[in-house]
């Protein structure tokens, strides 16, 4: 079993070779967390694991779309066994208020399968987040600050990812979430950084609540395009659903490296 | 073992020219008398219990220092605890006194006699002058080493070196001392050489209580300062060490010593304490409990990493250690495990990686959610260090739902926070609502779900019902909100907060 993840990622590399829009998002990493076929595309794939993807809300009152999702993404990458672990400051706790067990086990995240850890500082987070995401028994680690989290700076990123990619192998990952309460412009290692915003949703056939939506900004992507998709979570199936897209231009990329289009019927 | 002169010895260590003469004196009852004098002082006819006025009156110039009984306790723990490295058996013996059990210790100093002159020399070194006696029984050792000549009693022989002591050695008050005295019995033997019976009667159970007790005829235990460890390991190096590296090593080897003991025991470590005993006589202790019986020593070693790094400045090594001690407190059986084949054991990484965080910022801060049995959402879940939740917690009941929204928010504050709501009365669902100086028009709202209080909690009866409410704003935020108080019924205004997000 063992021999057939190095065996898998170097047929990706000799078909990166070939077909540059193949490429694995970061080498030595095969796994993958999938959100939506569009956004996957955009992403190479999915999210990669192994790797530090930053959260922030884009307004103020949006954190627990930004903590939503974040949570979403830990409950499709985490398995059946491994936990996940849930890093906040203390003022983090009181300004945006602590994880909530029967929220999160209707949310999909099984809130028995959760570790939380209140530090005093915002250093300790990041301090315990590195050491967290080399543990092969976490499937995601989610660290949070509060305000536009200035402390998680390039270098604090850069160790981050780089333990994050250490801590990933063929069978587990090192996922690391960071959720900043405030969306900054503070240059970051990340692969990904996302701006959340929530997206009205279509109420049910009552007139109650209808489904979560998420209004996905990718903001940065070290692989590929940024892009803006609206997304719905579903808490039952604990999958992300693709909802209608949004009527604003994408931003400009570069697609010279990709397939050109080709013309049916 | 006896330190004669400890409120002088105190006062000299600390003051910067050397008195040879000088008194120590407190109120005792509304009188100043001398408590503690110099050897300076004794020879010039001076005694403990005379008054300052009577001293003054023979020496005019006679310099005095006021008591500090308190400094007094303080030094004596920290020479109790600096002798931890004889033996983890140490007991107080106020006010100038240490009981240590050296029963199976002796032996590693090279006998009793040694072991008491190392211990008098190097507190002599520091400025202390002690007096030590080896006994079979407390009440023994206690009379030598205050009215004894010889220090050391071979097992068996405290009978005859009691017979020349003093009355006074027995640990007795003051008062029988003297009434016996006036009867013309002044040592043990005038005691030993006559009936029982006539004592008893006269003076009370307390004297021959005492002397049964100094000839081991009743049991008296010392009761230890420190818990006593069940096993422990502890390394003395002849160069005091200071950096960090050379003690975790250290640590590290003690470890690997110690695990083979609790091996052979089939045991494996819960608390664990390091010792470190700084040249200078301070001792530092670091402990730190772990999730499960552990018995490795790199991962020993990197606990104590963690508790180091965050003592920093706390643990100044000063001029380094000398002795460094490694001690499990408390043990728990363990059998020992088939590793799996595949090598990924994520129970006990995870473990490991609760126990190395718990080091660092404190095992309460390292927690689970574990439910509880009431409907207050705040109550409803609690935090239990994870190290004390051994397997993953029992799910929560789940709560069936056929609504597209769960109905529970992901994030809840541990202080509601008030907000101010546009809401129609009595019972409306809110329209609009302001919190944290943002505007948010409600587009969408359920509710509402009525959340009675615990009367049987609830003594006085002020708790107030609230009517939950789930709102979706218009640019899509959801928030759980809540109407504190029935309006009209309960009070004449109620109160809004807002208490979770939602995603």
């Amino acid at each position: 079993m063992g021999s057939t993840a190095p065996t898998l990622n170097r047929l990706r590399q000799s078909l990166a070779g070939i077909d540059p829009s193949l490429k694995p998002a970061l080498p030595g990493c095969g796994r993958e967390v999938g959100l939506d076929p569009a956004i996957d595309a955009a992403l190479g794939g999915g999210l990669s694991c192994g790797a530090l993807h930053e959260v922030a809300p884009s307004g103020p009152g949006y954190l627990g779309a930004a903590s939503g999702f974040a949570l979403a993404l830990a409950s499709i990458a985490s398995g059946q066994r491994r936990e996940v672990l849930w890093i906040g400051t203390d003022y983090a706790g009181t300004e945006g208020g602590r994880p909530y067990g029967p929220g999160l086990d209707l949310f999909g995240v099984a809130s028995a399968k959760l570790v939380v850890l209140r530090v005093p500082k915002p250093v300790d987070a990041l301090w315990a987040m590195e050491e967290a995401l080399r543990c092969r028994a976490l499937s995601c680690v989610i660290a949070e600050l509060t305000g536009e989290g200035t402390v998680a700076d390039l270098t604090a990123t850069r160790r981050l990812s780089l333990a994050a990619r250490e801590g990933a192998s063929a069978r587990t990952s090192g996922f690391g979430l960071l959720i900043r309460h405030n969306a900054t412009a503070v240059p970051s290692a990340a692969a990904t950084r996302w701006s959340i915003a929530p997206a009205l949703s279509r109420p049910d056939a009552y007139g109650g609540l209808g489904r979560v939506r998420f209004d996905l900004s990718l903001r940065k992507n070290r692989c590929g395009p940024v892009g803006r998709w609206i997304i719905e979570w579903d808490h039952h199936e604990h999958i992300f659903l693709p909802a209608l897209p949004v009527g604003v231009a994408q931003a400009v990329v570069d697609r010279s490296g990709r397939a050109p289009l080709v013309q049916t019927g | 073992m006896w330190l004669r002169r400890l409120s002088t010895d105190r006062v000299e260590r600390h003051s910067s020219k050397p008195v040879e003469t000088f008194v120590v004196v407190a109120s005792v009852q509304s009188a100043q008398r001398i408590v503690a004098l110099t050897d300076g002082a004794a020879r010039l006819g001076l005694k403990a219990g005379m008054g300052l006025a009577d001293a003054r009156a023979m020496y005019p110039k006679l310099p005095v220092v006021e008591a500090d009984p308190e400094a007094d306790r303080q030094l004596l723990e920290g020479i109790a605890d600096w002798c931890d490295c004889y033996t983890p058996l140490i007991g107080l013996d106020p006010p100038d006194g240490l009981l240590l059990d050296v029963t199976g210790c002796a032996h590693l100093f090279g006998g009793e006699t040694a072991l008491a002159r190392d211990l008098v020399r190097r507190l002599a070194q520091q400025g202390l002058r002690a007096r030590a006696a080896v006994a079979d029984t407390v009440g023994c050792a206690w009379g030598l080493a205050r009215y004894g000549k010889q220090g050391i009693v071979p097992a068996g022989e405290s009978k005859a070196a009691m017979l020349s002591l003093p009355i006074a050695g027995l640990r007795v008050d003051a008062g029988i001392v003297a009434d016996l005295k006036t009867s013309g019995l002044t040592c043990v033997a005038d005691l030993m050489s006559r009936p029982r019976a006539p004592f008893a009667a006269r003076f009370g159970r307390e004297l021959l209580f005492r002397l049964d007790q100094a000839l081991g005829h009743i049991d008296e235990p010392i009761s230890p300062r420190q818990p006593l460890p069940a096993a422990m390991a502890e390394q003395r190096f002849a160069d005091p060490i200071a950096r960090e590296a050379d003690v975790l090593g250290t640590i590290e080897k003690l470890a690997s010593q110690l695990v083979t003991v609790l091996d052979r025991r089939g045991e494996g470590g819960r608390l664990f304490q390091v010792a470190l005993f700084r040249a200078d006589g301070a001792v530092h202790r670091l402990e730190l409990g772990t999730g499960s019986p552990l018995r490795d020593p790199p991962r020993i070693r990197k606990l104590f990493e963690e508790r180091l790094a965050v003592l920093g400045d706390a643990c100044d090594p000063g001029f380094g250690y000398d002795t460094v001690r490694l001690s499990a407190l408390v043990t728990e059986r363990t059998d020992p495990m088939q590793t799996g084949l595949g090598g990924d054991d994520h129970a006990e990484e995870l473990a490991h990686l609760i126990d190395r965080l718990g080091a660092r910022f404190g095992l309460r801060r390292v927690t689970r959610i574990v439910p509880q049995d009431t409907h207050i959402p705040e109550y409803a879940v609690a935090a239990v260090p994870a190290h004390a939740v051994r397997t993953a917690t029992t799910p929560l009941p789940f709560i069936e739902q056929d609504t597209l929204a769960p109905a529970q928010p992901l994030r809840l504050f541990e202080r509601p926070q008030p907000i101010d709501v546009t809401a129609e009365v009595p019972d409306g669902p809110p329209v609009q609502f302001q919190w944290r100086r943002t505007k948010y028009r409600v587009i969408h709202a359920e509710g509402p779900e009525r959340v009675a209080m615990e009367w049987w909690r609830d003594d006085r009866g002020s708790e107030l019902t609230r009517d939950y409410f789930r709102v979706e704003s218009f640019q899509g935020a959801r928030m759980w909100l809540y109407r504190e108080g029935l309006y009209g019924r309960e009070v004449a205004r109620p109160h809004w907060y807002l208490h979770g997000l939602f995603a």
